[in-house]
């Protein structure tokens, strides 16, 4: 199935960039907790009332009667866009307090509902993909700068170099991946601040990976190394490091971006997943894993279906990224000749 | 007969590196459990020294890792210390949940993916391929732990088959049938799960190796020929197709006993998984190690099995290894 | 006095080779080694400014005189003297002078050429690994010799695909001479190409080599051909020179019998058009 590349990297763009601006998009912060409205459902909001259609849309007030949650209908609360709220900060630069949309206390507005402290789902979801995104994208990025870097070594040296690094490749292949990655996180200290468990995830995610993109680099650096303009600057004197900065590391690329197409959802999953097990990003920074742990509660899973709403953000970054890693594929196949 | 001694010889290699790698992160872990005993003031420091000695955690790192060795290959895993048993049989119990479990997922999938695969290569281009290309793309890009929640979700509202365990209370009442009846629909929801994130990649590479097969001009001529599409399909198409299946299916058989502790964590199944999970927060480093090296000796013996199958399938593979000599 | 002195200087040869020997090993480590001889007892000898053709057919050792000659490949055995020095068995490092001034065209141009690069990078690609100048100046040099090869300045920024096969020979040209040579190898240069376009690189190789002051060794089966470029003539058969001599002498009186037979098409061709044509050949 091709879909346009374009309209994919368009898509993908646009998810990056929700996710950036977090803090504007979304109401309230990640940690803002409301105990007196626990898995509140969505809010429901109303263009009509009994006076009629009103442009801007309204909500009404929640509150927990008994065992549900009912909407108070003597007041509306419109919807502000571009309103002034909590301070936050856009990639730890900008600052700025206003928002996207809000509405004036003591209504809340949860476009996807609550959690069990009251924590608006839509806000956490957005601060959640930041931290999921960023792992799962700076995994990558690990994962790829030390499989060229030994793939290269390895292609370009050959002989015993090679056997030996390709050799500990088929190790790293061969190792269940995801019983190591959690054995290797058992072998780390359990808590630790966010910060460092964050970094902590990216290392054992992005290192334990480095085998299959160095295979694919190497392969690549190899048939590059025999080619004839290769032996021709060579012939003109040319250095080693020439020789790979200019004409074998240009190569890689195509590989390099289907590699990365494919590792990041992949990782993502992999931070989802260790998360979700508690041996990831943990309270009370919000990531899509840890968000959908709380569903392990059998009353949880059954009632509050809105708390499914990390699973369908996983779904969605997945498709595009691999629909763009399959563009990517038949792309690069159908240029090299 | 070479070939297939090098290849033991590799398995063998990469046994002792994952082994020795297993065994380096005991060492290079800060805080194992007597660290956290340790933090107990009700516990007194002799006694914790004491513990050391007595599982031998004092002594100088080769003789750990050779005593380690030897007991290993003796079946001793050594003693998991929050379960205070030996590991090896702790493994073992659970090991065999696991591969029921993926064992009759694995061949679910392998029962379903192959004709598939075959049906929707031959009838390239029109809608049933199309179609089935949509599905598997969707399938394969969403992650496994969404598939186990959804399922679950599923599964517990529309209340069609029990959730959680292995067995119903009261199992032992059970007759033989009702026995095994209980224990299967109990396996529904894990192996659904497990069927439905692996189906699409093995059914997207023999697909693509039958489609390569289907353009070779010998199955041209066949055609030519008037031979019927279906015979053409499943007696001169798959065999040679069958070279870079094989290969995915010694994948599939190394994956046995580690492809599985997601789905088992997230729905209740007693397999190695939510056993691994459990020493890894409570920092049982030797039932971690035991399980990590358990399932990397099979995910080894997969791959060799995978050798020797291609072998036996390809003949290419024994004459290339006469011609080398 | 003094055209004695340029006629001596210009008879000293640029090249000469000696007894040179190229060996192949075959068979590896569990099977018994076949030593092949490539070439052996090669002596050749060009004076600058001349141009010596070596030719043979395929198989008979003239590619490894050429890669021997451009230290492509080190000679097992013999001398190569370039100007003074024998860089027969002269290490890498002080290859580094003589690199730029033996250099080698090739028969398909487009392998040795990057197919990402445009044809200004490709040009002056040897400047900027020899390090001659900024990179501005190695652009401007490498511009100059494509307008001198006839390759127009609007196609600079071009891929190298993007050219004809004759144009790509052309900045294959052009690529060896921007470091400013002694020597050309110019191994099977002209084969692969029309006729029309090979009469042109032809023309372009004889006006850059008077330009220039190049010393050639032209590398071909076409005995025909190489007819209208070299001065000399050397016949190569089974990696041994069978026959050798002035241009003029080889064509009216080949000896050896390999000599007669690479002459054969041209006779052939000869009485054929002399037929058609109602003409006696």
């Amino acid at each position: 199935m091709r879909i346009n590349t374009l309209v994919l990297l368009l898509a993908l763009a646009i998810l990056h960039l929700v996710v950036i601006f977090a803090g504007f998009i979304a109401p309230y912060g990640p940690s803002v907790q409301n105990r007196e409205l626990p898995y509140a459902p969505p809010t429901r909001v109303h263009f009509v009332d009994t006076s009629g259609f009103h442009l801007r849309p309204f909500v009404y007030s929640q509150t927990l009667t008994l065992d549900s949650y009912k909407e108070d209908r003597t007041r509306e609360y419109p919807l502000h866009l571009f309103a002034r709220g909590e301070t936050y900060t856009i990639v730890g630069i900008f600052r700025s307090n206003i928002h996207l949309f809000q509405v004036a206390e003591p209504p809340r507005i949860f476009l996807f509902g609550a959690d069990g402290y009251g924590r608006d789902e839509f806000s956490r979801l957005l601060y959640g993909g930041q931290i999921s995104l960023a792992a799962g994208i700076l995994a990558t990025l690990l994962s790829l700068a030390a499989g060229t870097i030994i793939g290269t070594i390895s292609g370009y040296y050959g002989k015993w170099v090679d056997e030996s690094l390709m050799g500990s490749a088929e190790l790293f292949l061969s190792l269940p991946w995801f019983y190591f990655l959690i054995a290797v996180r058992a072998f780390l200290p359990l808590h630790l601040s966010p910060v460092e468990t964050f970094l902590l995830l990216i290392c054992v995610i992005g290192l334990i990976g480095w085998a299959r993109p160095a295979r694919l680099v190497r392969g690549v650096v190899l048939s590059a190394r025999s080619r004839n303009f290769v032996s021709a600057a060579r012939g003109f004197g040319a250095s080693d490091l020439y020789l790979l900065r200019r004409h074998i590391f240009p190569e890689t690329f195509g590989v390099l971006l289907t590699q990365a197409a494919l590792l990041v959802p992949q990782y993502v999953a992999a931070e989802a997943t260790l998360s979700f097990f508690g041996l990831g990003v943990s309270e009370p920074e919000p990531s899509w894993g840890n968000m959908l742990s709380t569903l392990q509660q059998y009353n949880v899973l059954v009632s509050y279906a809105w708390l499914l709403t990390p699973a369908a953000a996983l779904v969605i970054t997945s498709v595009i990224y691999w629909l763009l890693a399959d563009a990517l594929h038949s792309r690069l196949k159908s240029h090299s000749i | 007969m070479k070939y297939l001694l090098r290849r033991l010889l590799r398995a063998a290699l990469l046994l002792i590196g994952v082994s020795a790698l297993c065994f380096l992160f005991t060492e290079m872990a800060p805080g194992s459990f007597f660290d956290e005993m340790r933090l107990n003031p009700q516990i007194s420091p002799e006694t914790v020294t004491a513990l050391r000695a007595r599982y031998g955690l004092d002594q100088p790192l080769i003789v750990r890792y050779s005593r380690w060795m030897a007991s290993v290959v003796r079946g001793d895993f050594g003693y998991s210390i929050a379960y205070n048993s030996p590991v090896a049989p702790l493994l073992w119990t659970r090991a065999k949940n696991t591969l029921l479990l993926t064992g009759t997922a694995t061949f679910l999938v392998w029962l379903i993916a192959v004709p598939l695969a075959a049906w929707t290569a031959a009838s390239h281009g029109r809608w049933l391929d199309k179609a089935a290309a949509v599905v598997s793309s969707v399938l394969i890009s969403v992650p496994e732990i969404v598939i186990a929640i959804a399922l679950l979700a599923l599964a517990v509202r529309t209340r069609l088959v029990p959730v959680g365990g292995m067995r119903s209370l009261g199992f032992q009442e059970f007759s033989t049938w009702g026995q095994i009846q209980d224990i299967a629909q109990r396996m529904v929801l894990p192996t659904a799960v497990l069927v439905l994130s692996s189906i699409a990649v093995v059914e997207r590479h023999v697909r693509a190796s039958v489609l390569e097969v289907l353009q070779m001009p010998y199955i041209q001529a066949a055609r030519g020929l008037g031979i019927s599409r279906t015979r053409l399909l499943f007696r001169y198409a798959l065999p040679v197709a069958a070279n870079p299946a094989i290969s995915l299916f010694g994948f599939s058989l190394a994956t046995l006993l580690s492809g599985s502790l997601l789905v088992e964590v997230v729905t209740g199944w007693p397999g190695l998984g939510p056993l691994i999970l459990d020493a890894t927060l409570s920092r049982d480093l030797l039932l971690v190690i035991g399980g990590v090296l358990l399932s990397a000796l099979f995910m080894v013996a997969g791959n060799f099995i995978a050798d020797v199958l291609l072998l036996a399938f390809d003949p290419r593979i024994r004459t290339g290894e006469s011609h080398a000599n | 006095m003094g055209s004695d002195a340029r006629v001596a200087k210009s008879a000293q040869p640029f090249l000469r080779v000696r007894s040179l020997t190229k060996r192949y090993v075959r068979g590896g480590v569990l099977q018994k080694r076949i030593h092949v001889d490539a070439v052996r007892g090669i002596d050749l000898e060009i004076p600058a400014c001349k141009t010596l053709a070596l030719v043979g057919s395929s198989g008979s050792g003239k590619s490894t005189v050429a890669r021997c000659v451009t230290r492509l490949e080190r000679p097992d055995a013999g001398e190569i003297w370039v100007g003074g020095t024998d860089i027969a068995g002269l290490a890498n490092r002080a290859l580094l002078t003589f690199r730029a001034a033996i250099q080698m065209i090739c028969q398909d141009a487009v392998t040795s050429m990057n197919p990402r690069f445009s044809a200004a990078e490709t040009v002056e690609e040897p400047l900027l690994i020899q390090r001659r100048g900024a990179a501005k100046q190695c652009r401007q040099s490498a511009l100059e010799i494509m307008s001198e090869v006839g390759v127009s300045a609007d196609w600079a920024n071009r891929s190298v695909m993007e050219f004809s096969g004759g144009q790509r020979q052309r900045l294959a040209i052009a690529r060896a001479l921007v470091l400013q040579p002694k020597l050309l190898v110019l191994d099977e240069a002209l084969s692969g190409l029309d006729l029309s376009t090979e009469a042109e690189i032809i023309n372009l190789l004889l006006d850059v080599q008077a330009a220039h002051s190049l010393t050639y060794l032209f590398i071909s089966h076409d005995l025909p051909l190489m007819a209208r470029l070299a001065d000399t003539i050397a016949v190569m058969c089974n990696g041994t020179i069978v026959e050798q001599g002035p241009k003029s002498q080889l064509l009216s009186n080949p000896s050896h019998p390999e000599t007669k037979s690479l002459l054969l098409p041209a006779k052939i061709f000869q009485k054929k058009y002399a037929e058609m044509l109602g003409v006696s050949g």
